[in-house]
């Protein structure tokens, strides 16, 4: 591979690649705003200059500029290199760059945080953005002076609403225009723009546009400093009281990365951040991807239930004797559906149980929805693909339609998970099954249907793996102890087996997993800690 | 009839000899920072001893690795609590040593002031406690009366009599005012007289002088062994002391002379401290004049080092402009920004050599603080002290160390 030089160290590069990227590949970053990864180059906020000493057919420009003598106490003519912006700038064989080592850059990009500030209101005690704002890193790293201003500061609009979901701050808006470029290349629909220039300029929904759709929050996350908020988060709390944990989303099966943003004093979960993943989501994620973190709090089945559509509270332990009583009187004529919203591994456990006993297998999901080109899938359900992979079956699992028409077989049913995509009369016709054991996280249309209910941790809450829409297995980790007396699921189905005298022969998680790896021979991948190398995930170390 | 004395027999009336076993402390009120000690008294003489500290262990250093650099000062005042100045800037000099930073002259005579102010309240204090504890109960009262001169000149500059926390890393919590020399040159004639006039009630006294001289004898080679320093090692001497051996601040720029004793028993630790103190008065004195040198408005004229990465903006900035704001809140939120490494810093405390061990693996917060507290190697050398000698004289050689819980322990 070709190489070139950054501050005397050799670094390479792909043909093509700009210093800045060339860089970011390397795990170095070179101060920028407006630069992203994942967007078009746009070189308008200047904080990624670099001196280029020399590279082959380059000829070094250099201005004339007046230095300040002390001693003389005058002006003197003098020389400086002309800079040039990393983010633009392609990268030759043999280039030398010099970024942190050369006093030209320093003084220019001090000089350019310093006008970014002229303006900037006194936001940061009130600003979600503070402890994660890329203005406050570089004045530490780049600026470190006093205002030298001293006129009343330009005023422009705050808390403008551009959508129910996102409030514009026009005041700390640097003009990077990274939201723009996001609505335009990623979504390929305009609907950000920028109006006036110099001191007056502003981010302005487009002229006969709204700003809607399922990215909205995404102009949130590219926007380096607090000038996009997102009202879900908004003024609710402050990063560095959380701690990120790396997970996948549950929300579709394309399975996007995610950092899982929690207050451990709390146990809360208060956002959700795309994880940057090439393979998969790139740098972004869906709105309802986002907000996903909902379904931890909002209709959770937090203690266990005895007795059709019984309201009242017993214990796991208590249900599971039920449970294990119900499932022994019926043998083998138990139908066990599996759930494609699940782990794998939880879904691995069930599979196990039914393989031992003689049950049939069947599989419960979410309808689809709708999807799109850039992230969405239109099967709402993480995890299809891995709730077949552990049943063992080569045909597609038959779902709940099929279980309805053949329910004369069975005299009981276990299903993981509450939610069904069948009529009314199909639900009805599961309700009339003597026995039904649902282990479930959230409600759903299964759950006035049970006999017995065992609560389930959500994903948030235990350790497993989605397998994605493309069949890659991705593992997530766990971000907050199960609400209420709920219990991963795959220790649930463990204790089941264990009141029917089975050994499944799980002890922990890492016993589930080891079985998993062992059968598909696919080691989910870990979930990375990608903190190195992405700029836009300078942001994970909130809480630290 | 019954037996009178004359009828029996000499060895009858001493004292059943059978040994016993007694507690002192934790929690007794003459064990200063509660500390225990288990007894074996044969009759009225220790048999044996074994010096029990940590009942004043309040995990300090642990503590110190949650906090930001700058949140640990509060935590060293409560170190040595009757020189909290001297460890506050002892573990000032730490990080600075870290982060490659001098602080200002203006500042480093003032932490010398202050410091040499704090080690005269810390000597009034163990020098008055002993004289005490032998049933002198009048210079310690008068002693404690200047200490108290002291902790007010200590307010009127910190705004706190013990608790401080008035260095910072990087400079001070804030200038000194401007009659500072003014106020320290009125005080310590007063102090010197109180001195003087506590002396005269001790240094001829012969309860005082049977009772300090040959009792809790520590030999050179044992003190140097035990890790001991400051008075308990002078005492014995050896004349090894910090600012002399090692100058750091301005204390190089000072003529000052070193005192040791001869025998390491009760009486030379406390005439060691006593002429420490008229040694501190010189410091104080020279130093002052050094403090009026400096002209107005040079570089040698601030508190604080010029650095946003180390110092916190002016107030008014913080609230009025944006850099300040950004400043501020980066400084306290994150700390300041500590390159990695290690560091062992040593200061002349109170009791010895006080060091700060610091590990850095950059960012807002130390890794590893470990605080070499003088009077734990002090303490080292108090079983052997104690041992054969008498129980009455237990409590003021432990006085004469000067244990002070909250260093000892942490």
């Amino acid at each position: 591979m070709p190489t070139f030089k950054l501050d005397g160290q050799e670094i390479a590069f792909q043909p093509g690649d700009t210093i800045i990227r060339a860089a970011h590949r390397a795990g170095i970053q070179v101060p920028h705003y407006c630069w992203h990864p994942g967007l078009s180059v746009a070189a308008n906020c200047r904080m990624c200059l670099v001196e280029i000493e020399s590279a082959p057919g380059f000829r070094p420009m250099s201005l004339d500029v007046l230095n300040w003598d002390a001693a003389k106490k005058e002006y003197v003519p003098g020389k400086k290199p002309k800079l040039q912006p990393a983010c633009q700038q392609p990268v030759t064989e043999g280039m030398v760059v010099k970024s942190e080592t050369s006093p030209n850059v320093a003084l220019a990009r001090k000089n350019v945080q310093e006008f970014l500030l002229v303006n900037h209101p006194v936001d940061c005690p009130i600003c979600d953005q503070a402890g994660e704002c890329m203005l406050q890193d570089y004045y530490m790293s780049q600026q470190r002076t006093s205002k030298r201003m001293r006129d009343e500061p330009v005023h422009k609009p705050k808390g403008v609403m551009f959508s129910d979901k996102i409030v514009y701050d026009a005041e700390r808006c640097i003009a990077c225009t990274r939201c723009v470029r996001f609505c335009e290349e990623v979504l390929g629909d305009p609907m950000l723009d920028m109006r006036e220039r110099g001191n007056m300029y502003e981010i302005t929904v487009s002229p006969g546009k709204k700003l809607e759709g399922h990215y909205q929050i995404m102009t949130e996350v590219v926007c380096p400093v607090g000038a996009l908020t997102t009202s879900h988060w908004r003024h609710r709390g402050r990063v560095w009281l959380l701690k990120g944990t790396q997970s996948v989303c549950p929300g579709c099966a394309t399975g996007c990365n995610m950092w899982l943003d929690v207050d451990p004093r709390e146990q809360t979960v208060f956002r959700i951040r795309p994880r940057e993943n090439e393979e998969v989501n790139k740098y972004w994620m869906c709105d309802d991807g986002m907000l996903t973190y909902g379904r931890i709090y909002k209709n959770r089945i937090v203690s266990a239930r005895i007795g059709r559509g019984s309201t009242e509270q017993a214990t796991v332990v208590d249900a599971v004797a039920k449970a294990v009583e119900e499932l022994s009187k019926a043998g083998s004529r138990v139908a066990a559906v599996l759930s494609a919203q699940h782990s794998t591994e939880d879904n691995l456990c069930l599979a196990d149980l039914a393989k031992v006993l003689g049950w049939d297998l069947f599989l419960s999901a979410k309808a689809d929805w709708d999807g799109d080109k850039i992230l969405r899938h239109e099967d709402q359900n993480p995890n299809r693909a891995g709730a077949q992979q552990v049943s063992g079956s080569a045909s597609p699992l038959p779902s709940l339609g099929v279980l309805a028409s053949s329910l004369g077989k069975y005299t009981a049913i276990v299903a993981l998970g509450a939610d069904a995509n069948v009529n009314e009369e199909a639900l009805a016709g599961l309700g009339g099954v003597g026995a039904f054991v649902l282990l479930a996280t959230n409600k759903g249309p299964l759950l006035s249907r049970a006999t017995v209910v065992l609560p389930v941790a959500s994903w948030a809450e235990a350790e497993g793996s989605f397998v994605n829409a493309k069949g890659l297995s991705q593992s997530f980790k766990r971000a907050l102890s199960p609400k209420g007396d709920s219990l991963p699921a795959w220790d649930v189905i463990t204790r089941l087996a264990k009141g029917l005298k089975q050994d499944l022969g799980f002890k922990r998680f890492a016993d589930v997993r080891a079985a998993l790896v062992a059968r598909t021979s696919v080691e989910p991948t870990e979930a990375k800690d990608d903190l190195s190398v992405h700029p836009e995930s300078m942001t994970p170390r909130a809480g630290v | 009839m019954e037996p009178t004395d004359k009828d029996l027999d000499e060895s009858e009336l001493e004292l059943p000899a059978e040994p016993m076993t007694l507690n002192m402390g934790p929690s007794h009120p003459a064990m200063h920072g509660t500390i225990r000690m288990v007894l074996r008294l044969d009759g009225e003489t220790v048999a044996g001893v074994d010096v029990q500290p940590g009942y004043l262990h309040r995990g300090q250093e642990k503590m110190g690795e949650r906090g930001t650099w700058q949140q640990f000062f509060p935590y060293t005042d409560r170190l040595n609590y009757v020189s909290p100045l001297l460890n506050n800037v002892g573990y000032a000099l730490a990080v600075e040593k870290l982060l490659g930073i001098t602080v200002p002259r203006k500042c480093q005579l003032v932490r010398v002031l202050h410091g040499e102010l704090s080690r005269i309240s810390d000597h009034l204090t163990a020098n008055g406690a002993m004289a005490m504890e032998l049933g002198a109960f009048t210079p310690f009262l008068w002693l404690l009366k200047a200490r108290e001169w002291i902790w007010e000149l200590h307010e009127t500059q910190t705004g706190a009599r013990m608790t401080h926390a008035y260095v910072r890393i990087g400079g001070l919590a804030h200038p000194p005012t401007e009659d500072f020399p003014d106020l320290i040159r009125a005080v310590l004639p007063r102090i010197m007289d109180v001195v003087k006039e506590s002396e005269s009630l001790l240094l001829k006294n012969r309860i005082f002088l049977d009772r300090t001289q040959g009792v809790g004898k520590l030999s050179k080679a044992k003190a140097l062994s035990m890790g001991a320093s400051g008075p308990v090692l002078r005492s014995t001497g050896v004349d090894y002391d910090v600012r002399k051996d090692k100058p750091y601040l301005t204390y190089g720029e000072c003529d000052f002379d070193v005192p040791v004793g001869q025998d390491g028993d009760n009486y030379d630790r406390f005439m060691v401290r006593l002429e420490e103190i008229r040694q501190s008065v010189r410091i104080i004195e020279q130093s002052l004049d050094l403090y009026e040198k400096i002209e107005p408005g040079s570089p040698e004229d601030q508190i604080n080092i010029k650095d946003p990465r180390v110092i916190l903006p002016p107030k008014e900035e913080v609230y009025s402009t944006i850099e300040g704001t950004i400043n501020h809140f980066k400084l306290i939120m994150e700390g300041i920004q500590v390159p990695p490494g290690e560091v062992y810093q040593y200061t002349e405390g109170g009791n010895g050599e006080l060091g700060f061990f610091i590990v850095s693996r950059g960012g807002g917060n130390p890794w590893r603080i470990r605080v070499r507290s003088p009077c734990f190697y002090s303490l080292q050398c108090c079983s052997g002290m104690i041992t054969n000698g008498m129980v009455a004289d237990i409590i003021p050689t432990f006085g004469s160390i000067n244990m002070i819980g909250g260093e000892c322990d942490r």
